[in-house]
């Protein structure tokens, strides 16, 4: 029997789609239950797995003998305005997730690189924040729980629907950011905010280091802004650098800040956006970093965002760059070759500053890996949970490079 | 193993570590022993074989290299405050007591981040960087006792991680001390991760991974403008009901408290007496925080009204600092004021989803009258992190076992309602028996995998968190070396 | 003694504890060690354990920990429960006592500083022997050096003069003189007795008084501590007056004769004793009267005596704000003991020093002029230390600043 034919037996004909363009079978469970079967008998029999969400981020390159998408998980069990709290399936597209919140005046504060339809999960196993990151932490910080299916078909559930939870080890933080290596998410349990009944944007134009400077007299200021996002010419479609500042909550908060912001930029030098204006400089934002091959992100302290952006720029050339100072997170993209992203990698590794390969053709991702040049003892640990959490290796995830 | 005890005589194990640590710091007597046999539950006790302090991160190391290379059990301690019972070592386990290691290391104003030693006192890097303008922002109840390092392995939270996130959102980097004496740096200064977020794993992992042995904290700012209300009802369905208004408003207060009359009444007899009224059947305290002082004060009214709307007698503003101060002390203090309603205490935390909290509360107190039972609940609403506490005496085994069912109702009823076992104080021995009712086998033995790929032989606070005899088996698959 | 309700000799003190912590970090050997046997809570664990029997009072490392207790009763005032350390504590230390009997240099101590005969020549050679000058010029850190360096520090500005009669009829007041507080530090009983009488109060001697019995009932000799309470109930008989004392320790422990002797007598002496400051600042905290401006820096350091076992905050504070241009810095931890506690200086010299070193360091970054502080033990053991550490500050008692102040305003004859 071919792989096609045993797991349409075990799944039925519905759970089979198309073939891509590399004849790799292709298989959407409908339920969290059939991704556990699913993986189950792939650990057995020796299959390796591609994980896919709606294929709008990775490219669907990596070498497997089948590739599941989680996009028949699209299911909402439960949204709960008054507890803010939201459970969805992994499969749902982040913009109908939104909608579906928006009707129900609730607002998930997290606004990842990608196209709208990007799956939840996928936001999920790669951890990518945008500038909301600024206002409201990174993607783990939106998480109650998570129910995931090891490598060898195993259903594990962490966390769960309320706001504080400490038992047991947290193994939703390990699935925040894992790139899909210790599992396939199946549901995530989220944390959402009310619609803020006020959202305006407003922009400055300028040099750099001027733009810099007013991001941390912002800061210094004690603003409270949603995002506050440095991005590049090329990025943002303009002839200078931009810096964005998004302000969201209760109107007499935004009030207060945009009175605050006049002051610190030294009077009113930024231009509020009308309300399309606003969302189509965040859409493409977001949308940039879907299109060019290579996409990576870094983290460091805010005092080194200057001297990073040095680095990147003099590395790899002025690209496209979206930056968020204070939170001390940058995030490239564009073209680049192994070699230099190897090297980046190391000098910023001496920096204490982690590359996170978030995009990239397989040769690319597989040759550089998505995570790297750990600090000490960090690789024995990450081999370990690999072995423990997909004992078989079915799941192909370009964990670490070569 | 056993270690023998005698003043004179110490064992070899002892030496081995007096030489590593000065004979001072290496505790062998039983009296000496004793006092460590709780933590801040004293309904679990257990006797440590060996307890040692050691003063420097070097002598650390060298203390659980030594442990390892004899292969002997051992459990980290900060200063046993902790509600679960997680800082007990028993028979054949060393006690590695922390409290010595209480240097702060950095604090680094540009970055807003510090780094500590796991022995130093929450409420002392608060104290050191408020100079700066800047805070560390969890801040348990407990914070003028207890350690970061304690906070780390619990993920405490406190009542202003309403608005600014429990410990975990609060580490950024970890030194930590693997049981093979190894080891690991897990995060960097700037919070993003070197592959999967280890950081994110090891907080809340109880002890059971290692020895935090260095912490990178972020700091906060200090908020400029705030304003503190304490609301009195006379029914805590109505009390319950008035945090539900706020939350489903979409106000995010910096913190959001209640307690009930038993625990109002324990307050205003001790010390910290904050002037709650004492015929109130429960009150809140709420504080709204920013940087405009005028939204704030718009808020803070947004709030009060919500308040008086859902029933609320009085709500009164804290005029002055000092007032906002003693009304906070009275809050922190609360726990430790229950000594004066009875000898032993059941301590719960339990969390439930916020709009259930009127319900719950209600089903609660119904459960302790059934039993004639005194339920004291002192806790952080706007998470629905409950803690209904139960006095009694522990001398009168009727009495206990009534708790015990009442104790058993009264997590079940919070289960039932979406809830979880603990939002705070973690599993450690206390709650082991409650943790097979959320998680089924398989989930169990993730964790107990996850914690053995860290601790392989399980070396680290043995016999915690996980109650091994409900865990479906996995592969034991040890660390890549 | 305290044949307490249920007659649990004071150990029923302890139960209210429920190990929340709160007092570890206000109790100074803990933070000298970090051991939690160094600290309140585990300390009444060790008394809860003597008194299940679970511990023996021969227990040597039981005694060990007791022993390195300071009895400051900083973990009192934080202790949401109330729990009642101090009188668990002297109930276990009573059960050490009669276990292995009180030590032999403790003995000395007592028999040397506070029997009436012997004392009397210790003090007399004592204050010949500071008049020499040897003893500043020795103060170190070592055994013998520090004891010199507490000697040095008993030293006091040599003036006698006497109030002019301000206000009248002046209400009368009994003085209790002490041991050490008489032997060495007789100025501060001068500057008493002057400040007092600037202050509306004719101060009266008591004949028979003797040592109040706070350093016996310390060393677990609570039957001589009764002793020596009786005998003093008696010389200041049943009037009404006032007692006045300067020394806290003294103090602290003459407020609880009640407790100690377990009659009405005693709770009526009790209800006399008054610390000096508490005095001059009045009911009302209006004193007292002010003096002349004095420019200096001066650091309170509250003696645990009167501010964790007496509860009086207040009334020293009044005295400095009676003092124009004089101004206080503040210290941080301030509030802690320094290590004296009585015969402890003596008897656990190394968490005595450990104690103090803490101290001495956040005096020597503040530099004050003066640290005052109401207390003998207090002011020799921080003396000691400055002296050792060779910061040149003073120690002295508040009164002493009051009664410089006065003079310099012309008050005296
Ligand atoms: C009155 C009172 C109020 C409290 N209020 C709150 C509250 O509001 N919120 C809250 O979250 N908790 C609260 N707690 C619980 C407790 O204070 C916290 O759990 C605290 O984090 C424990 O810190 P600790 O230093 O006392 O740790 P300990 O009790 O000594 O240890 C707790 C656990 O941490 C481990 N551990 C300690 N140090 C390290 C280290 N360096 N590396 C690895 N593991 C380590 C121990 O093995 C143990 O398992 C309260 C407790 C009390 C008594
Ligand atoms: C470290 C230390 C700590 C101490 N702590 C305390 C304490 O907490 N409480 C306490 O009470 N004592 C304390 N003492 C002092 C000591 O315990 C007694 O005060 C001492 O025993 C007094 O003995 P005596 O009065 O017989 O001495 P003597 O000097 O022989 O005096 C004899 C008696 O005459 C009285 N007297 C002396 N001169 C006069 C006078 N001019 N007019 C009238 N009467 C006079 C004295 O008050 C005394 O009653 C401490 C001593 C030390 C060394
Ligand atoms: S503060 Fe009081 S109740 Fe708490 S541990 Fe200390 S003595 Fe016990
Ligand atoms: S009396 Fe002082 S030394 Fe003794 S336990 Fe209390 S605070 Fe610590």
């Amino acid at each position: 029997m071919t792989i096609l034919e045993k797991v349409t037996a075990l799944l039925g004909e519905g759970a089979v789609l198309e073939a891509g363009t590399d004849r790799v079978p292709r298989f959407a469970p409908g339920s969290p239950d059939a991704v556990a079967l699913l993986l189950g008998t792939a650990h057995q029999e020796g299959w390796r797995v591609r994980i896919e969400g709606a294929g709008t981020w990775l490219q669907s390159d990596a070498p497997a003998d089948l590739a599941l998408t989680t996009r028949r998980l699209d299911r909402i069990p439960a949204i709960e305005p008054p507890d803010l709290t939201a459970t969805a399936e992994a499969g749902i597209g982040l913009d109908q997730l939104r909608q579906q919140l928006a009707d129900r005046g609730a607002w998930l504060g997290i606004d990842p690189p990608g196209l709208a339809g990007r799956t939840l999960g996928s936001v999920v196993a790669t951890a990518s924040a945008g500038p909301l990151r600024h206002g409201f932490g990174p993607i783990k910080d939106h998480l109650l729980g998570v129910t995931f299916v090891t490598g060898d078909g195993r259903m594990v559930q962490s966390g769960g629907r309320v706001m504080k939870n400490v038992a047991g080890y947290d193994l939703t933080r390990l699935q925040a950011g894992g790139f899909g290596a210790f599992g396939v998410i199946v549901l995530v349990h989220l944390r959402l905010r009310t619609l803020p009944r006020a959202d305006v944007t407003y922009l400055l134009e300028g040099a750099r280091e001027d733009l810099t400077q007013v991001g941390e007299d912002v800061a210094a200021a004690g603003l409270t802004p949603a995002a506050l996002e440095l991005v590049s010419p090329a990025l943002a479609r303009r002839d200078r650098w931009v810096l964005g500042v998004r302000l969201a909550g209760s109107p007499a908060l935004v009030a207060a800040d945009e009175a605050g912001l006049g002051a610190a930029s030294g009077g009113g030098r930024f231009t509020p956006l009308r309300a399309e204006e606003a969302h189509a400089f965040w859409m493409r934002l977001a949308e940039g970093f879907a299109v060019r091959p290579v996409t990576f992100r870094i983290g460091g302290v805010p005092s080194a965002s200057d001297e990073l952006l040095d680095l990147l720029q003099h590395q790899l050339g002025d690209e496209w760059i979206s930056a968020s100072p204070a939170a001390g997170s940058i995030r490239w993209t564009g073209e680049a070759s192994i070699d230099r992203l190897q090297r980046l990698r190391r000098t910023l590794a001496g920096l204490e500053v982690p590359l996170t390969l978030e995009r990239a053709p397989w040769p690319l991702r597989s040759a550089v890996g998505h995570f790297g040049a750990y600090r000490e003892g960090v690789g024995p640990l990450v081999t370990g949970l690999r072995r423990t959490f997909d004992p078989g290796a079915a799941l192909v995830v370009a964990t670490e490079g070569e | 193993m056993r270690l023998l005890y005698s003043m004179t005589a110490p064992s070899p194990l002892a030496r081995d570590l007096a030489a590593i640590v000065g004979a001072k710091h290496v505790r062998e007597a039983l009296a000496a022993r004793v006092t460590y046999a709780m933590d801040g539950l004293p309904t679990h006790r257990r006797v440590p074989d060996l307890v040692v302090l050691p003063g420097t991160r070097e002598e650390l190391i060298a203390v659980v290299r030594l442990l390892a290379a004899l292969d002997v059990p051992f459990v980290p301690r900060g200063a046993g405050t902790g509600l679960s019972g997680g800082a007990l070592a028993g028979e054949g386990t060393v006690l590695i007591v922390l409290t010595r290691l209480n240097r702060i290391v950095r604090i680094d104003r540009a970055n807003r981040l510090a780094v500590v030693e796991p022995g130093v006192v929450n409420a002392k890097l608060t104290a050191a960087t408020k100079p700066l303008g800047l805070h560390y922002a969890p801040d348990p109840s407990s914070q003028t006792a207890c350690t970061i390092g304690g906070n780390v392995a619990e993920n405490a939270g406190g009542p202003h991680c309403l608005k600014y996130g429990v410990t975990a959102n609060h580490i950024l980097a970890l030194e930590v001390l693997l049981a093979d004496g190894s080891l690991v740096e897990l995060g960097s200064p700037g919070g993003e991760t070197w592959g999967p977020d280890l950081v994110g794993v090891f907080v809340g992992s109880e002890g059971n991974f290692g020895v935090a042995t260095r912490i990178t904290v972020r700091l906060t700012p200090v908020p400029r403008a705030v304003r503190t209300l304490l609301a009195d009802f006379t029914s805590i369905r109505t009390a319950g009901e008035g945090v539900s208004a706020i939350i489903a408003a979409g106000i995010v207060p910096a913190a959001l408290e209640m307690m009930d009359q038993s625990c109002i009444r324990a307050v205003e007899d001790s010390v910290y007496a904050a002037g709650y009224p004492r015929d109130a059947a429960a009150v809140l305290l709420v504080e709204i925080d920013g940087r405009n002082a005028d939204a704030v004060v718009a808020e803070a009214d947004a709030v009060a009204d919500l308040l008086r709307t859902a029933g609320a007698r009085t709500v009164r503003t804290a005029a002055s600092e000092a007032e906002r101060e003693r009304l906070w002390q009275g809050r922190k203090k609360a726990f430790g004021a229950m000594g004066r309603l009875s000898r032993d205490l059941v301590v719960q935390d339990a969390v439930v989803p916020r709009s259930a909290l009127p319900d719950v509360l209600e089903t609660i107190y119904g459960i302790a009258q059934r039993y004639g039972l005194v339920v004291s609940n002192v806790f952080h609403a706007g998470d629905g992190n409950l803690h209904p506490n139960i006095s009694f005496d522990a001398t009168d085994p009727a009495l206990k076992q009534r708790v015990e069912a009442a104790s058993a109702e009264i997590m079940s009823t919070c289960i039932a309602a979406g809830g979880t076992i603990t939002g705070e104080h973690g599993v450690g021995l206390d709650k082991l028996r409650y943790m097979p009712l959320i998680f089924d086998a398989e989930s169990l033995g993730a964790m107990q995998a996850l914690r053995r790929v860290f601790d392989p032989e399980e070396r680290v606070n043995p016999g915690k968190v996980v109650p091994v005899h409900a865990c479906r088996e996995w592969a034991s698959l040890a660390r890549a070396s | 003694m305290r044949e307490g309700k249920e007659g649990r000799g004071g150990f029923e003190g302890l139960d209210a504890c429920v190990h929340c912590g709160f007092c570890l970090q206000a109790c100074p050997t803990f933070l000298a060690t970090g051991d939690e046997a160094d600290s309140p809570r585990g300390r009444i664990e060790l008394m809860r354990a003597l008194e299940r029997g679970d511990l023996t009072a021969s227990d040597p490392a039981l005694a060990y920990h007791l022993d390195r207790c300071l009895g400051c009763r900083g973990c009192e005032p934080v202790c949401p429960s109330g729990v009642q350390y101090g009188i668990g504590l002297e109930a276990a230390r009573q059960r050490i006592a009669e276990a292995r009997g009180v030590s032999r240099l403790a003995r000395l101590a007592l028999w040397a500083l506070t029997s009436p005969k012997v004392s009397r020549v210790v003090y007399w050679f004592a204050r010949g022997f500071r008049a020499t000058g040897i003893p500043r010029r020795l103060a170190g850190w070592g055994r013998l050096r520090f004891a010199m360096g507490m000697l040095a520090a008993t030293q006091g500005g040599e003036m006698r003069t006497k109030a002019r009669k301000v206000l009248s009829p002046p209400s009368p007041a009994l003085l209790f003189r002490g041991c050490v507080q008489q032997g060495l530090f007789s100025h501060v009983h001068d500057a008493t007795v002057r400040t007092l009488g600037v202050n509306g109060y004719q101060v009266g001697e008591v004949k028979g008084q003797v040592c109040c019995g706070a350093l016996h009932a310390h060393a677990g000799l609570l039957d001589e501590a009764r002793a020596l309470a009786r005998v003093n109930v008696a010389a200041f008989g049943e009037g009404d007056e006032p007692i006045v004392v300067n020394s806290a320790g003294c103090g602290a422990l003459m407020k609880e004769y009640g407790h100690l002797l377990c009659h009405e007598q005693g709770e009526r002496f009790g209800a006399r004793v008054r610390d000096v400051t508490e005095l001059l600042a009045g009911d009302a905290m209006r004193g007292p009267i002010g003096g002349a401006p004095l420019d200096m820096h001066v650091a309170y350091d509250p003696p645990c005596h009167l501010l964790h076992a007496q509860g009086v905050a207040v009334p020293p504070l009044r005295l400095f704000a009676a003092i124009p241009l004089l101004e206080l810095v503040s210290v941080p931890g301030a509030a802690e003991c320094c290590g004296s506690a009585g015969l402890f200086t003596l008897l656990e010299p190394e968490m005595s020093r450990a104690v103090l070193a803490a101290k001495i360091e956040r005096l020597r970054e503040t530099a004050p002029q003066v640290v005052a502080t109401g207390n003998p033990g207090c002011q020799m053991q921080i003396g000691a230390g400055l002296a050792a550490a060779g910061v040149a500050t003073r120690v002295r008692h508040p009164v002493e600043l009051l009664d410089d102040a006065y003079r310099a305003a012309g008050r005296y004859e």
